[in-house]
């Protein structure tokens, strides 16, 4: 019964949404601003949703989550645009997305990944909408069971799996960068003891080394580099006709999709990490479980799928803690807290009495969020595709001019202007010798974590590294962590292919042995 | 003629300068506030400035620069801006301590401070622990000094005096664990990473009502009744020698440079008095366990040095201090 009714508030809440047109236009208003700003090098979505804060004060709080949820949802996709289109993800959230998205831009299918990753992203976003909506205290009991050795862990699993991901040949590469991230995190004042390391007296890094800057610096400027150096034009955008939904493609990738909506929702309930991790563990265990890995960051529409659907899946996990214990799953919706407290409703364990249809509201809004992102998508993505028409020579100086505002525009500071240039042309000698730079960026947003965490883990067990192997979570992704440095050896390579063909000699033994005739290879 | 020219010219020019002055402000501004966003700081300065907002004209962007020692980042951030009034400071009591932890190397008198109001703090545990009354617990951590896990927002905030506060006044001994804000440490709490946490009324309302953590006394002088919970007793009944270090009240609210021109600090003083008394910021008070005050300049300037001088020498008494107060100027209070 109490399932019945809330389904019939939800479609309620639905109708009275869509049946008032200044809410319409505010929803479809702020899912395209979102987009710009998830699409622009440099505006993030936490950036839009702090900005729009402000501004919905003077409406009531049903209009207001209108207004920050949908630039939420439209944030988190746009960043795809930049991803697939000039390869310079518009948020950390897209870096992922742009392995694969890239590679099909350059061969002429920028529109197809485009109009797919914006089907992805709606459905992720319906499916992590079900979970707010139906289990979501079972899931906040779960984000409970993070403590600080799960915290530490799960950073620094992100670093290690985006370094093994992205690794274009040896896969220590990929770790090193990831490593050079952590290591430029350390920089400023330690957050346990307020110690500044390595700032050479400079106070301008006492709080640390920003990751817009970095973000931009990392990925625009070898990229900018790159594409003037070899003079081609990016991608054929002749084959610009298969923007129209493939509903066959999505049909047939279906298991895959909810597979990376649970991870999004599942990484998006743990609070304090957000969509940037989400995007790269859904990837990985795309390839990892992919019959064809070797496909991947050659132009896999899968691996674009993964990212985006796992990174939208995120934003529904984030309301999760948020929502009913007050505690913000991932930066932005640290700021949609915020702006709850500022209308006046304040999340926690009390909510469902004191706002009884809130959750369902919220929930209610994220569908709605998630069909005018699907819909304003499909309209843009045919036109954002002709950005690749302009001749390099004209677009990437505009791009260069976007990456040094873009980096400015974060607090007004020309610091950090010195800091991303050097980054990026560090960045770009890297990528020369074959180093990949997406786990850079993700060793300078998630090192912060990991090494506050850790050191406050140790804190809290007086020294002991025990807890690692006591706690279920913590055991759990030590032994990912493990498995994923161990899989790269060659000799569990060897040991693993033997394994595996012994089990198949067995099997056709046996399969001759029972029935007769033999098992095919 | 020529002289006539000049005169008239002068004169356009001193009207259009007082034209030009009292249009502050022309801009938005920004409010840097220097702790994490959902805080109690952050969320006393969203509602003040959009209330504000309102009077001024302007949009009041309010962002988080948190880091450093008790906010040291954003407070030397906001104070590295022009000092025009475009750019205020989020602030609550906790900043005072910057100075004498190495973070900020001025008195805090270089601000001018709006002070809204403060939450009081209160002491909790987690559920499950077998604590049901202060006197429990600060005989269990007697008896076992510094094997209880205590938590409260970074070293040196307002929630750590409160805690050491209750250590001096009751002799017990805890093992403090810093995290980066109230609601990080509330959630430690929760998870029972820490036993035992510190953090204000209005942070912790919600989860007391919803059973997730267990209130065992309030830091101030009378108790607190709240709906639905019940009264929360003082923790002054079971331990009277606290009276001697508590209550170390919140001062939550923002500043501008006290060099900002006069005429943008009274545009400000203006639309923060007119705020301040709408009924929005009044219910919201009450609703959210806050006392509010309305202090500014000389009124807030003289509560905030006792509060620097106050916590400065309780901190480095405490040997919790790096900078020594007396290089800093700072009185004895």
């Amino acid at each position: 019964m109490m399932l019945l009714e809330r389904i019939g508030t939800f479609f309620t809440i639905i109708l009275q949404l869509v049946s008032e047109p200044i809410t319409l236009a505010i929803l479809f208003g702020s899912v395209l601003l979102g987009i710009i700003f998830g699409a622009m090098p440099g505006l993030t979505s936490t950036l839009g949703v702090a900005l729009l804060t402000a501004l919905t004060y003077g409406m009531d709080t049903a209009t207001a989550m209108v207004c920050l949820l949908a630039i939420y949802v439209g944030g988190t996709y746009g960043g795809s645009y930049a991803s697939i289109l000039i390869n310079i993800p518009g948020t950390a959230a897209a870096a992922a997305t742009a392995l694969d998205g890239y590679p099909l831009a350059l061969k002429g299918e920028a529109g197809r990944a485009i109009g797919l990753t914006t089907t992805a992203s709606a459905i992720g976003t319906s499916i992590s909408m079900l979970f707010v909506v139906s289990i979501s205290p079972i899931i906040s009991y779960f984000a409970l069971q993070f403590t600080s050795f799960e915290f530490f862990l799960l950073a620094f699993f992100g670093i290690l799996i985006s370094g093994t991901l992205t690794s274009p040949d040896l896969v220590i590469k990929g770790w090193i960068s990831g490593f050079l991230g952590l290591f430029m995190a350390c920089v400023g004042r330690d957050l346990l003891q307020f110690y500044p390391r390595f700032t050479f007296g400079f106070t301008q890094l006492d709080s640390g080394v920003e990751v817009v800057p970095v973000l931009i610096g990392a990925f625009g400027i070898p990229q900018i580099i790159q594409v003037l150096k070899e003079r081609f034009q990016i991608g054929e955008t002749q084959k610009l006709q298969r923007i129209i939904p493939e509903i066959g493609t999505v049909i047939r990738n279906v298991p895959a999709i909810i597979r990376s909506a649970l991870i999004g929702v599942g990484i998006g309930a743990v609070p304090g990490i957000g969509e940037d991790i989400a995007g790269w563990v859904s990837y990985g265990t795309a390839k990892n479980t992919s019959k064809h890995p070797e496909t991947f960051g050659k132009g896999e529409l899968q691996g674009v799928l993964a990212s985006e659907t796992a990174n939208n899946a995120c934003v529904g996990g984030a309301q999760i803690p948020l929502l009913n214990l007050g505690i913000p799953g991932s930066p932005p919706a640290a700021m949609l807290l915020g702006a709850l407290m500022l209308h006046g409703v304040t999340p926690g364990p009390m909510i469902t009495f004191e706002h009884p249809t809130f959750i369902t509201e919220v929930a209610a809004i994220l569908l709605l969020s998630s069909l005018a992102m699907w819909v304003t998508g499909m309209l843009l993505a045919k036109q954002v595709v002709k950005v690749l028409r302009i001749p390099p020579p004209i677009f990437m100086p505009i791009i260069g001019m976007l990456c040094i505002i873009g980096s400015y525009s974060l607090g007004l500071n020309i610091f950090n202007l010195y800091l991303m240039l050097p980054v990026g042309i560090i960045c770009y000698f890297l990528t020369e010798m074959g180093y990949p730079i997406a786990p850079l960026v993700i060793g300078v947003i998630l090192g912060p974590m990991a090494d506050e965490n850790l050191r406050r883990a140790l804190m809290v067990s007086q020294g002991s590294f025990m807890p690692v192997f006591t706690r279920p979570v913590s055991l759990l992704l030590f032994l990912v962590i493990v498995w994923t440095v161990i899989s790269q050896f060659q000799f569990y390579k060897n040991f693993k292919n033997k394994l595996v063909a012994r089990l198949r000699r067995k099997k056709s033994v046996a399969a001759v042995g029972s029935n007769g005739p033999p098992a095919e290879e | 003629m020529k002289k006539s020219l000049i005169i008239c010219l002068a004169v356009l020019l001193a009207l259009g300068t007082v034209a030009y002055a009292k249009d502050f402000p022309k801009r938005n501004i920004t409010a840097v506030v220097v702790w994490g966003a959902g805080g109690g700081t952050d969320t006393c300065n969203r509602i003040i400035h959009a209330e504000m907002s309102k009077f001024l004209g302007v949009n009041v962007n309010v962002i988080n620069k948190t880091g450093g020692v008790a906010g040291s980042v954003g407070m030397n951030y906001a104070f590295s801006r022009p000092h025009d009034g475009y750019t205020l400071c989020g602030l609550s009591e906790s900043n005072v301590t910057a100075g004498v932890q190495g973070g900020w190397d001025k008195r805090f008198d270089v601000w001018d401070v709006f002070i809204v109001g403060g939450s009081p703090d209160v002491i909790s545990v987690t559920p499950n622990t077998p604590y049901k009354t202060l006197k429990d617990l600060i005989e269990a951590a007697k008896a076992d000094p510094k094997s209880i896990k205590a938590a409260a927002s970074g070293a040196g905030s307002i929630h750590h005096l409160n805690l050491l506060a209750v250590e001096n006044g009751s002799g017990a001994k805890f093992n403090f664990i810093p995290y980066k804000g109230s609601a990080p440490s509330q959630n430690a709490a929760m998870a029972g990473e820490v036993s035992v946490v510190v953090t204000s009324l209005a942070e912790q309302q919600q989860l007391l009502r919803g059973g997730k953590l267990r209130a065992l006394g309030m830091l101030i002088p009378e108790s607190f009744e709240v709906q639905g919970l019940g009264t929360i007793p003082s923790s002054f009944d079971s331990y009277p020698g606290l009276s001697k270090y508590l209550p170390i009240s919140q001062a939550i609210g923002f500043a501008v440079p006290a060099d900002a021109p006069d005429q943008a600090k009274s545009v400000l003083v203006d639309a923060f008095k007119k705020a301040i008394a709408t009924d929005k910021v009044k219910s919201w008070a009450k609703e959210n366990y806050y006392l509010l005050s309305g202090a500014t300049g000389a009124e807030s300037k003289a509560i905030f040095s006792a509060l620097e001088s106050n916590f400065a020498w309780t901190l480095w008494e405490l040997g919790a201090a790096t900078v020594d107060p007396a290089k800093l100027g700072i009185p004895k209070p």
